[in-house]
């Protein structure tokens, strides 16, 4: 990925094209396909919806239920594009929403709970991260047992209902607004872009592509492989624990089912941006931003619409389907 | 990386060509025998532990508890180990190939047609569901893991959009066979077997069974001698659906009324007692007997938390962490057979 000397870049490089050509050109890439998704959704909205589909209130409860997704999503890109995947997120979201609930309820300093929750997530991506690169096992059967495991502490955890919590700090993040803005959306966008810096601009976001793309050339090129790996599922960890510490903030409470299935529609959207599961390497958090957006513009038809909301899954499946086809064509690994 | 591998996961482990390939008869045994050794020593320990917590647990009642669960378990990670074995990585949509199965038989029994319609109906929805799931995994060129995920949500989103529930005719032949025993252990527990059994010999014997084994070994070795690939991968989801599509029958026949989710809570529980039974997901290489006594291992821990007195959610606890050791020890197997 780095290219040591200059003449072999211009050796590689595509020839300049004119401006037109090259604007074209970016759009039969991830990008063009996405924003063309997003696009036909934001259309279909108007049409179906009306002018008030882009409404300002509108706008702002799609902007609130897409920035905790965002978050978690962004920073399990990471992963991604390291080459591993971490199925567990959406059980870790849960788990973390769970134990900082609980916790608070029992009348601990929120600050501190909140540090424990994190904590819990760090160890939860360093368990993932123990088995996944100590022992080369496969990311996703690992993963898909942490899924169950928390899954299955948080239903241990909470019986009944559980107990409602508010915690001012907490509230004003997630419920308030800066000139208009929801904060909380402020924050996912922050975050979304401060990663795709780290991830197109420094250092490290070139060797965690370069582990991505392909693993056995970046250990050749000196790049630790598995300690990539590990800060890699760890922030993915992390960010799913802040996440539930968040929807803690939104809701005043966690059940023992939050964040069911959130890892298939943040999966999806990711693949919908750009990423691949089967591939690390590619993608950028933008491309996961416009993917995620894409999710809630739908998941937002069909909550205007009074349409059963079990369209969502169905839509997101044939789009998911036909994002992996799109990106097979454009290049990416083909099964057999 | 055109073959199964879903990312590559180590730079120094598996997939060297020829330290993988060994014919399943030739070194294979030793290596199944001792899974099954440790997978059955596993699995007395479990039980010696509750019976000194909770001397009752040695009952008739654990006994048709256990072979109860391992019935339609067996029968799906039958299914996933078809899949797992030749090379397609994961079935994730199981779950939807078990329940629509059961409904397609429930809603052909509640229209007032025989017992001998209704089971066929179910097995080839199952079928159906799997070609499905195999056309677009050979015909788009994608990986099943994704396909099937999506697939399996969908599946699940468009079976809560057409019913809420199904419930068996409380007088059907189905279901009185359902509540029936046989030499002490429940109807439904024989059919698994006999999945087993001839599943095992149908991968040892026949030449299907030896090409889906060579085919998920070494696709590129095989697809080079001469098996066709695309129809090897077809006919793998075809006929794992089958075997699902049966115990979606079976489903419906020992539960009076269900819900589309119902069958989210095999998931897991199969893939890992696949995986524990030495099934590796890199494909090629399982023993089906060894998957038997890995089921019942999986199926005995619900009932020994029962036992313990603990809340059932533990169940969950424990079936995931012996998943996330399961892969542990095969990937570790794995990275030493690829040195």
């Amino acid at each position: 990925m780095t290219t040591t000397a200059t003449p072999a870049t211009t050796l590689f490089d595509d020839p300049v094209l004119p401006a037109h050509r090259r604007i074209l050109n970016s759009f039969r890439g991830p990008v063009g396909s996405i924003t063309a998704t997003l696009v036909v959704t934001l259309l279909v909205g108007l049409i179906w919806v009306g002018p008030s589909f882009f409404s300002p209130s509108n706008i702002q409860i799609v902007g609130v239920s897409v920035a905790i997704p965002l978050i978690v999503g962004v920073m399990a890109s990471f992963a991604l594009l390291a080459g591993v995947v971490d199925l567990s997120i959406g059980s870790m979201v849960g788990f973390g929403a769970v134990i900082f609930n609980q916790l608070v309820a029992a009348g601990l300093n929120a600050w501190l709970v909140a540090l424990i929750t994190v904590v819990v997530g760090v160890v939860v991506g360093l368990t993932n991260a123990f088995v996944i690169v100590r022992f080369g096992a496969e990311p996703l059967a690992v993963t898909l047992g942490m899924l169950t495991l928390l899954r299955g502490l948080s239903q241990v955890i909470v019986v009944n209902a559980p107990p409602s919590t508010l915690i001012e700090p907490l509230y004003n993040v997630t419920q308030g607004a800066i000139a208009g803005f929801p904060t909380l959306l402020l924050i996912g966008i922050g975050v979304t872009l401060i990663a795709a810096g780290i991830v197109s601009k420094t250092r490290i976001g070139r060797k965690v592509q370069a582990v991505g793309g392909d693993d056995r050339a970046a250990a050749r090129a000196g790049i630790s492989v598995s300690k990539v790996r590990v800060i890699a599922l760890v922030a993915s960890s992390v960010g799913a624990a802040v996440g539930g510490i968040l929807y803690v903030g939104q809701l005043g409470s966690a059940s023992n089912v939050l964040g069911t299935g959130l890892e298939f529609q943040i999966y999806a959207a990711l693949m919908i941006g750009g990423y691949s599961i089967t591939r690390g390497g590619v993608g950028n958090p933008i491309g996961g931003l416009l993917g995620l957006l894409v999710v809630a513009g739908i998941t937002n038809i069909l909550n205007v619409t009074f349409t059963d909301p079990n369209y969502l899954d169905l839509i997101t499946a044939a789009i998911l389907l036909a994002a992996v086809l799109v990106d097979r064509f454009r290049g990416g690994d083909s099964f057999e | 990386m055109t073959t199964s591998l879903i990312t590559p996961a180590d730079p120094a482990a598996p997939r060297s060509p020829g330290g993988k390939t060994r014919r399943p008869d030739s070194r294979g045994l030793p290596v199944s025998a001792r899974d099954a050794l440790s997978i059955a020593g596993v699995w007395v320990a479990l039980i010696v532990a509750t019976t000194i917590v909770r001397p009752d647990f040695l009952s008739t009642q654990s006994l048709l508890a256990i072979t109860f669960t391992m019935s339609i378990t067996g029968i799906l990670a039958v299914s996933q180990a078809i899949i797992v074995i030749s090379g397609g990585l994961l079935d994730l949509s199981l779950p939807v190939s078990l329940i629509v199965s059961a409904w397609a038989t429930v809603t052909v029994l509640n229209n007032g047609l025989p017992t001998w319609v209704a089971i066929p109906v179910g097995i080839l929805t199952g079928m159906a569901w799997g070609a499905l799931n195999g056309i677009i995994v050979v015909f788009g060129k994608l990986n099943p893991i994704i396909v099937t995920l999506a697939t399996g949500f969908g599946g699940l989103a468009v079976m809560l959009i057409f019913f809420k529930s199904a419930q068996i005719p409380a007088q059907s032949d189905l279901r009185l066979y359902g509540l029936g025993r046989f030499l002490g252990l429940p109807n439904i527990f024989w059919p698994m077997v006999m999945v087993i059994v001839l599943g095992g010999l149908a991968f040892a014997y026949t030449r299907w069974g030896r090409r889906l084994i060579a085919v998920g070994g070494n696709a590129s070795a095989a697809k080079a001698r001469g098996i066709n690939l695309r129809r090897m991968r077809l006919g793998s989801f075809i006929g794992a659906g089958a075997v699902a599509g049966l115990a979606g029958v079976m489903f419906s026949a020992v539960t009076p009324s269900f819900t589309p989710a119902a069958g989210a809570s095999f998931q897991l529980i199969v893939i890992g007692a696949v995986i524990l039974a030495g099934i590796s997901l890199s494909g090629g290489k399982g023993n089906l007997l060894v998957l038997l006594l890995s089921i019942g291992f999986f199926a005995t821990i619900p009932t020994s938390i029962a036992f313990f007195g603990l809340a059932p959610a533990w169940a969950l606890v424990f079936q995931g962490a012996l998943l996330i050791i399961a892969v542990g020890i095969d990937g570790y197997r794995l990275k030493r057979t690829a040195r």
